[in-house]
């Protein structure tokens, strides 16, 4: 199994990250034998055409060579079945061909290889058969060869749903968030966002959508003001950001639902009451001067527990123990009650059941017709269609496409999603 | 020759840099292994009763019962540093809290002192001590006489143990579990190694060697029980863990290098020298160089390579990962 | 096989019952120890508790142990609750003590009042200059607090022993032959001297009453300032800290400058109410900084649980003082405290976790 996130222990090298844990032969013995490793690491990645040096550390390989490793290590095992979970999700283009490359040739070799991906292309290129899932069940298995992309999109997408609930008419105002070739670069300091141009107005939902991992949450992050921008300018209501300053981005307006909510959204040891005011502590009626006042802070905390509907016993219960679902009213409790002029929202129903689901759809139609510009970023595309107004598709850090929600067909938007076109 | 200051100093050096060098490579152990723990002084200390104890009681020949000691000392810092193992391995308690209660737990004014007065031990010298061991005619040797050979067995055989714990560390596949258990627990998780158990056998074996480090004071050094005898040299011995960016051989060096400096003051009094700088900066160089490294090495290309186990400190949970 | 497994719910009054518990059970365990080694257990535990609060003048004692150990124990908990890790408080007492006596000695002609806030200004800067150095390599460089704190305590220690023992500093006494062989601090002016006041036979030095103030300031500025409570998120969640706007360093250095300061008050304290000089031997010996981590621990953090962790830990040191003979088990205090501190640390897991017991199945293994 070669999974998404690394499981390699850094200040190691290649050849000890691989006999880790081995248990045969010249892994079995009381001593490391590193000459022994090292040779037959080499001709393994030689074999398979995975280029790595068998002495590097590991924190000095690129994220690809790091890959590499990964499959080494099951290589080297002997493993006859392996599980490439997303693999070029964190690779170049270049690496990827390499990758593909190195399947075929285990697959040549008679190992069998499972290879997850959401990206049409790679699974044409690669796939013998493809097994599509949706929603944790398996909705076809065919052959690769006689796969029509857009029927595959079509299945991973599900079918057309009714919308019945799309009879808003919204007000639509001039822009108030617009992003002018934003880059900006990932955790691993590999670009993720690249050159994004984006207008949202006010009382207009946009949502980006995109399978996770293809860039969005490092561009809700710059946006927020808690990544730097590598490239481009932010403008809210006209007026330009520094960037890279959460203060400065909330005091222009910025509203952010982060897509982790108990960690960054919420601070999980604290008080419902305290996560209530995250953000406006710094101001009446949260504070006066260096203060905090806490009756204010208490009876906006029960506020927000009455007018929400959260389920808690009282403003004093940490955050941890709340659901997801009351968790994230309170997010958007605190959010909305900002006035904002933006509000950036990151998968704001993942993990919710459909009652919460409900809820957040409610707030951003909401936030929308009270003259907020909604920026929308999620992963299912019934909830874009029931929402948003005009959809941008984001594939490897780039808005591959911009449609507007009520001409666009499922289809269309599965294929931009998947990389298809 | 043998007068001469260098030498004395490299000789003394050698001799009060032992008990650092031990309780160091115990201290290595367990940190290497992602377990801080901070009763370094109290774990000396009551290896130092224990052995004192031991070498009281057993009546047998000299090398006999100073082996006996040793043993008992190393057993007795296990024990102790059970305690922390437990604590914040099991129960994931604050490995800085737990380690400082266990030195004040065990410390001056606690268990090595309580057991030092119960078993009547203080006031009476040592009735067996560790000597040199090479004949005389080997000591007077110029340079490498006092420097090599008039030392202590226990001194030969740290140099044993900087070599085991050296080649452990980097040769064996034991080893090589180790470092993946303090460096990325939930790597070695995945690949099957118990945390729990590594992180155990590490603290228990760091007690064992502080406990020895202990037993080097009273039984070679001081040689005699006096409460708290140790005198701050379990905080220098974490100290040069650090100093040694994690590895054995650089803590022999670091151990002598800081020996010497707590010798040196003595030295210079001793040949009335005009400028002798104050004693206390001498004996304050430990500690500064030891944060100067660490501040050197804080860029995360250096810490990888120098630092410390990443996993250093915080207690391993499964279903974090 | 035992599950252990984080609670969903903490019930309000497993934070009472837990650590009545384990101090139970830590006094049980000390039982232990002592019938095994021959001592009989009631006796003396009676003779420890008269020793620290009944008997003549130990309530007086128990307070002058109390107010440095309240001092530090405020250290800890200020920076703790950051998970700042400053185990500094040693040194940045020692720190304070220094300035403080320097100060003293200075203005040694203005009047009283005078010289004694500047003591505790002096005192505080002290400690918190310090206690900067940690804070600033922890905010820009990333170095970790816990050791440099560390490494710092010993370094101010030969300080303090070079300006007493090594030196003809201003800070030592140079008058006469005793002085000489002896080395010793100058003796601090009157004006130097802070209050008490004796309430029927209770002696309380000006200390303790500022430590009860820092405790209630420290209280206020953590549970009713913004300050305080973007110090209670930053130690929660730092990402949380970071999505609100906060700024993460100069917090850092902040909360660090505020232990020192605290610290270095009680080393000003330890020159003002009871020493009334530069005592090296003394300060050293004693480790109050040490002992105030566990204090801070004890009390979980709380300020007003310091000042009474403070008072039973400072009684319990008191009556090791006062009981030193041939006939009361030496080393005694350090056990029972950090059977206390062990106990208690245990059962903080039982607040946090619960225990599942179930048959012992196949650990899960995972496929590589």
């Amino acid at each position: 199994m070669v999974h998404q996130h690394f499981r390699l222990v850094e200040p190691f090298t290649v050849a000890e990250n691989i006999v880790l844990g081995d248990h045969r032969d010249v892994g079995r013995t009381f001593l490391v034998h590193t000459r022994a490793i090292e040779r037959r690491v080499a001709d393994l990645s030689e074999r398979y055409g995975l280029a790595v040096d068998p002495r590097a550390r590991i924190w000095q390989l690129s994220v690809g060579e790091q890959q590499r490793v990964e499959i080494l290590k099951t290589l080297y095992k002997e493993a006859r079945i392996l599980i490439l979970d997303e693999p070029t999700a964190v690779l170049t283009p270049q690496e990827s061909r390499q990758l593909f490359g190195t399947i075929r040739a285990m697959a040549e070799d008679g190992r069998t290889i499972i290879f997850i991906s959401h990206k049409l292309n790679e699974v044409k290129a690669l796939a013998d058969n493809v097994t599509i899932l949706r929603r944790g069940r398996t909705v076809a298995t065919l052959s690769a060869a006689e796969a029509a992309r857009r029927s595959l999109a079509a299945l991973m997408v599900g079918r057309e749903v009714e919308l019945a609930t799309r009879n808003d008419r919204r007000e639509i105002g001039e822009t108030c968030l617009a992003l002018e070739a934003i880059s900006a670069e990932g955790d691993r300091g590999l670009p993720a966002v690249k050159s994004v141009s984006l207008g949202v107005r006010r009382g207009e939902i946009v949502a980006i959508a995109g399978v996770a991992g293809n860039g969005q949450r490092e561009l809700a992050e710059t946006i927020a003001g808690m990544r730097a921008s590598t490239a481009g300018t932010i403008r809210v209501a006209g007026k330009k950001l520094k960037g890279g300053d959460a203060r400065e981005a909330i005091a222009a307006g910025i509203a952010y639902v982060p897509e982790d909510r108990l960690g960054t959204g919420l601070a999980p040891g604290l008080s419902v009451a305290d996560n209530v005011v995250l953000k406006s502590y710094r101001r009446p009626p949260a504070s006066r001067g260096p203060f905090l006042i806490l009756h204010k802070i208490r009876e906006l905390a029960e506020a927000v527990i009455q007018r929400y509907d959260v389920r808690a016993s009282g403003p004093d219960v940490p955050a941890r123990q709340l659901s997801g679902g009351n968790l994230q009213k309170i997010v958007l409790a605190r959010e909305f009650s900002g006035e904002p002029v933006v509000l950036v929202a990151a998968s704001p129903t993942r993990g919710l059941d459909v009652a919460a689901i409900q809820t957040v759809h409610a707030y951003l139609r909401d936030a929308a017709e009270g003259g907020v510009g909604v920026l929308l970023i999620s992963e299912d595309l019934d909830e874009i269609r029931a929402l948003a107004d005009r959809i941008a598709v984001m594939y490897e850090g780039v808005v591959v496409g911009e449609r507007n929600a009520e001409t666009a067909t499922v289809e269309e938007l599965g294929l931009l999603m998947a990389g298809g076109e | 020759m043998n007068n001469a200051l260098l030498v004395v100093v490299i000789a003394q050096g050698i001799a009060y840099g032992t008990p650092l060098l031990y309780a160091a490579l115990g201290e290595l152990l367990a940190e290497r292994s992602g377990v801080l723990n901070l009763g370094v002084e109290g774990m000396m200390l009551v290896g130092a009763v224990m052995g004192f104890w031991a070498v009281q009681r057993f009546h047998v020949t000299t090398g006999v019962a100073l082996l006996g000691a040793v043993g008992v000392a190393a057993f007795a810092g296990a024990a102790t540093a059970a305690i922390h193992a437990f604590l914040v391995i099991t129960l994931r308690a604050n490995q800085i809290v737990s380690g400082l209660a266990l030195t004040i737990f065990a410390g001056i004014f606690g268990l090595s002192s309580y057991l030092g007065n119960d078993l009547d031990l203080a006031k009476s010298p040592a009735r067996h001590q560790f000597q040199e061991v090479f004949p005389s005619s080997w000591q007077n040797l110029p340079v490498v006489g006092p420097i090599v050979f008039g030392q202590s067995v226990l001194v030969y055989a740290s140099w044993v143990c900087v070599l085991l714990v050296a080649l452990y560390l980097s040769r064996t596949r034991l080893g090589l579990n180790v470092r993946a258990v303090g460096d990325a627990p939930a790597a070695a998780d995945a690949m099957g190694l118990n945390v729990s158990a590594y992180r155990y056998a590490h603290t228990l074996i760091g007690g064992a060697f502080a406990g020895v480090a202990g037993a080097t004071f009273s039984l070679s050094i001081t040689p005699q029980w006096i409460a708290g005898l140790t005198a701050g040299a379990g905080w220098i011995a974490i100290a040069l863990v650090v100093f040694s960016f994690w590895r054995p051989t650089l803590c022999l060096v670091g151990a002598y290098l800081f020996g010497a400096f707590s010798y040196l003051p003595f030295a210079l009094q001793a040949r009335d020298y005009s400028w002798a700088p104050p004693p206390e900066l001498s004996q304050s160089l430990p500690y500064l160089m030891t944060i100067v490294a660490l501040v050197l090495v804080s860029s995360r290309a250096a810490r990888l390579r120098f630092g410390a186990p990443a996993a250093l400190g915080r207690p391993y949970v499964r279903e974090e990962r | 096989m035992i599950r252990i497994e984080r609670r969903l719910e903490q019930p309000r009054w497993l934070s009472v019952v837990v650590p009545v518990v384990s101090v139970a059970f830590a006094l049980l365990l000390a039982t232990v120890v002592l019938v095994a080694t021959h001592h009989p257990p009631l006796h003396t535990f009676r003779r420890l508790f008269e020793a620290a609060f009944l008997d003549k003048g130990a309530l007086t004692e128990t307070i002058v142990s109390a107010t440095p150990l309240a001092f530090t124990g405020l250290c800890a908990a200020v920076a703790f609750r950051m998970n700042l890790f400053n185990i500094g408080g040693e040194g940045q007492l020692y720190a304070g003590a220094i300035t403080g006596a320097t100060v003293a000695l200075l203005l040694g002609g203005a009047p009283s009042p005078v010289v004694i806030v500047a003591m505790m200004l002096a005192g505080a800067a002290g400690g918190a200059l310090l206690a900067a150095i940690p804070g600033i390599l922890r905010a820009f460089f990333s170095t970790s607090e816990i050791i440099t704190s560390l490494m710092l305590n010993y370094v101010v220690a030969l300080i303090i022993d070079y300006l007493i023992f090594g030196s003809h500093s201003y800070l030592r006494d140079s008058s006469g032959f005793e002085a000489s062989v002896f080395p010793q601090g100058k003796t601090l002016p009157d004006s130097a001297t802070w209050p008490s006041w004796t309430i029927q036979g209770l002696v309380i030095p000006l200390g303790a009453l500022v430590a009860v103030a820092v405790a209630a300031g420290v209280w206020f500025l953590y549970s009713r300032t913004r300050f305080g409570f973007e110090v209670q998120v930053i130690g929660d969640s730092a990402r949380a800290g970071r999505y609100a706007g906060m700024r993460t360093r100069r917090k850092i250095v902040a909360v660090m400058c505020l232990s020192g300061a605290i610290a270095g008050l009680g080393g000003a304290s330890q020159d003002g109410d009871f020493r009334h000089q530069l005592d090296p031997r003394g300060l050293i010996q004693a480790n109050y900084g040490y002992a105030g981590i566990v204090v801070a621990a004890l009390a979980r953090y709380n300020p007003f649980a310091v000042l009474l962790v403070a008072f039973l830990l400072g009684g319990l040191q008191n009556a090791g003082y006062t009981l030193q003979g041939a006939d009361f088990p030496n080393g005694l205090v350090g056990v029972l405290q950090g059977l206390l501190l062990f106990c208690v640390l245990g059962g903080e897991l039982f607040i946090r976790y619960r225990l599942r017991f179930e048959r012992r199945h196949a650990p899960a293994t995972e496929s590589a």
